[in-house]
């Protein structure tokens, strides 16, 4: 079963995260990356107010490829993989509530065609029981920060 | 679970009309985030303890003040409605005061705004008296003038409250006509009124104990401005600031903000004159009543100086914390996250205070100023 769910927050194990910037990545059968925001980084970053993406054609892995503003919160989005822009997705900046709906499904952000998949691939959690103690991890972490609701 | 169902955590109930003040109140969304009622985060990291309640009912606030996201007129439903353009989540009151016990620790200051309404003053009495049973965090009301009398301030005093604001707002009788007497659904505010309460606070709870809200970009001048923080300063009476910020749809949703220049202008000269003793002599005016130049008060200046460098005049202002620092601070309250900070809900860094400085070109009013 690929829909888990971790202290009350869904996760996919089918996926491969970048749990640092809570992005999620879903390379696809024609080599294509998909890539959102897991359903732990929405809920703290808050209710979502706007999102933007970068004009830029390239993306490099570790750089901001768009800004995520919630009501009390704007922070960049972090790319997780490098490559170029196949699309992007208009639904999310029309409705960013779509995104809080759906995170691994209609909310996706872009889709990118890898320039260094075999190299950057492996720093993303892949393994599921890795991916379920990681998120568990950071649930813990939150909720002593204090940014998780009660 | 889908994010969906994680974010509802707010109780609800089917029953609308269940859901009003005294029972139930509504919170800012930093508030709902200081006592756990939501998950989120702040954009920079900070200490944050200022809870903001603010009375509920299904009629809405009476008023119908031109710039308000709660005006009568304003189109939507009551609860939909936000103020200062956010969301303010509907809580329980008995659960919110269980919180705020909880997380007493972290509180630095509580307040209550009233909302011009029949019930207003009997229900902000009866949560002031639910808060004050389990909860010892100084506790400030932001009242509703057309609600109250000299007997009920002095209720709310002995009920312990040490601190009362009134929105003045519109800082002139001509701009508080304009924008919140004559207005279209009748049932307009009155500035005498609003002065008689003023007054009375002032009796009541004494010096530095009571504050008036005005608000920076409603019409008004630099000189209107200047000349009402004078007056409250003299009277020792807190001027606090507030800066205009468009509500969608009300009827200055249009209108755009002051420029930022002016409003750290404002927000010095008013930190000049509420801690540095500057007075009319100090200030020159042009015939629009543009602040033109700020003289200091020592002779080879130093004061306006190391009032910017203090970053303390471009904080936001609100009511003392335990230790006298800001303890309401409000964050994003008058701007979003991903525009600049109109005021700053902690201490200003070195960062900050370039940031300001470039924004304030202090040096066309203040020659003695350096730039960034």
């Amino acid at each position: 079963m690929t829909d888990q769910t971790v202290s009350g927050f869904a996760v996919r194990t089918d996926l491969a995260y970048d749990l640092d910037n809570h992005m999620w990545v879903d390379v696809r059968e024609s080599g294509h990356a998909r890539i959102g925001m897991d359903a732990l980084g929405l809920e703290t970053s808050g209710t979502l107010a706007q999102l933007a993406f970068s004009t830029d054609d390239e993306f490099v892995r570790g750089e901001p490829f768009g800004t995520l503003e919630a009501e009390k919160f704007v922070g960049p989005l972090i790319a997780p993989l490098s490559g170029r822009t196949v699309a992007v997705n208009g639904a999310v900046s029309a409705d960013p509530g779509l995104v809080e709906r759906d995170p691994y499904g209609a909310g996706w952000f872009v889709e990118i065609e890898p320039t260094n998949l075999d190299e950057e691939l492996p720093f993303l959690i892949r393994d599921e029981a890795d991916i379920l103690e990681r998120f568990e991890r950071k649930v813990r972490q939150y909720r002593i920060e204090g940014v998780l609701a009660e | 679970m889908t994010m969906a169902s994680q974010r509802k955590l707010l109780p609800l109930v089917d029953d609308h009309n269940k859901r009003q003040s005294p029972d139930w109140v509504r919170i800012s969304m930093a508030s709902a985030l200081a006592l756990r009622y939501q998950s989120g985060r702040f954009n920079r990291e900070f200490d944050f303890g200022g809870i903001n309640l603010l009375l509920n009912y299904a009629s809405g606030c009476r008023s119908d003040c031109s710039y308000c996201g709660l005006a009568r007129t304003r189109p939507g439903d009551y609860e939909d409605k936000s103020f200062i353009r956010v969301e303010w989540p509907l809580v329980e009151t008995d659960d919110l005061v269980d919180r705020m016990a909880k997380y007493e620790d972290g509180l630095t200051r509580l307040c209550i705004s009233m909302v011009t309404h029949g019930r207003a003053y009997r229900d902000t009495f009866e949560i002031t008296r639910r808060i004050r049973s389990k909860v010892a965090t100084a506790l400030s009301i932001l009242v509703a003038p057309p609600t109250l009398n000299r007997e009920r301030l002095e209720t709310f005093k002995e009920l312990g409250v040490d601190m009362i604001g009134i929105g003045i707002d519109a800082v002139t009788e001509d701009l508080f006509r304009r924008h919140r007497t004559d207005v279209p659904s009748g049932g307009g505010l009155s500035w005498e009124k609003y002065w008689e309460i003023v007054n009375d606070s002032r009796d009541i709870f004494g010096p530095w104990k009571v504050n008036c809200h005005t608000l920076v970009g409603l019409g008004e001048t630099d000189h209107d401005m200047i000349s009402l923080f004078i007056e409250l300063c003299d009277r020792q009476i807190f001027p606090y600031l507030f800066c205009f910020n468009p509500e969608p749809d009300s009827r200055m949703g249009a209108e755009p903000k002051a420029p930022i220049s002016r409003w750290r202008r404002i927000q010095l000269a008013k930190h000049l004159i509420e801690t540095e003793g500057l007075r009319w002599e100090h200030f020159s005016f042009d015939d629009e009543g543009s602040l033109t130049k700020v003289k200091d008060v020592e002779p080879f200046g130093g004061v306006v100086e190391r009032a910017v460098e203090s970053g303390i005049p471009f904080m936001t202002d609100g009511c003392p914390g335990p230790d006298g620092e800001p303890g309401c601070t409000r964050p994003y309250g008058s701007y979003r996250p991903s525009e600049a900070m109109r005021d700053y809900p902690f201490l200003p860094n070195e960062n900050d205070r370039t940031v300001i400085r470039d924004e304030m070109a202090l040096h066309e009013i203040y020659p003695g100023m350096a730039t960034s």
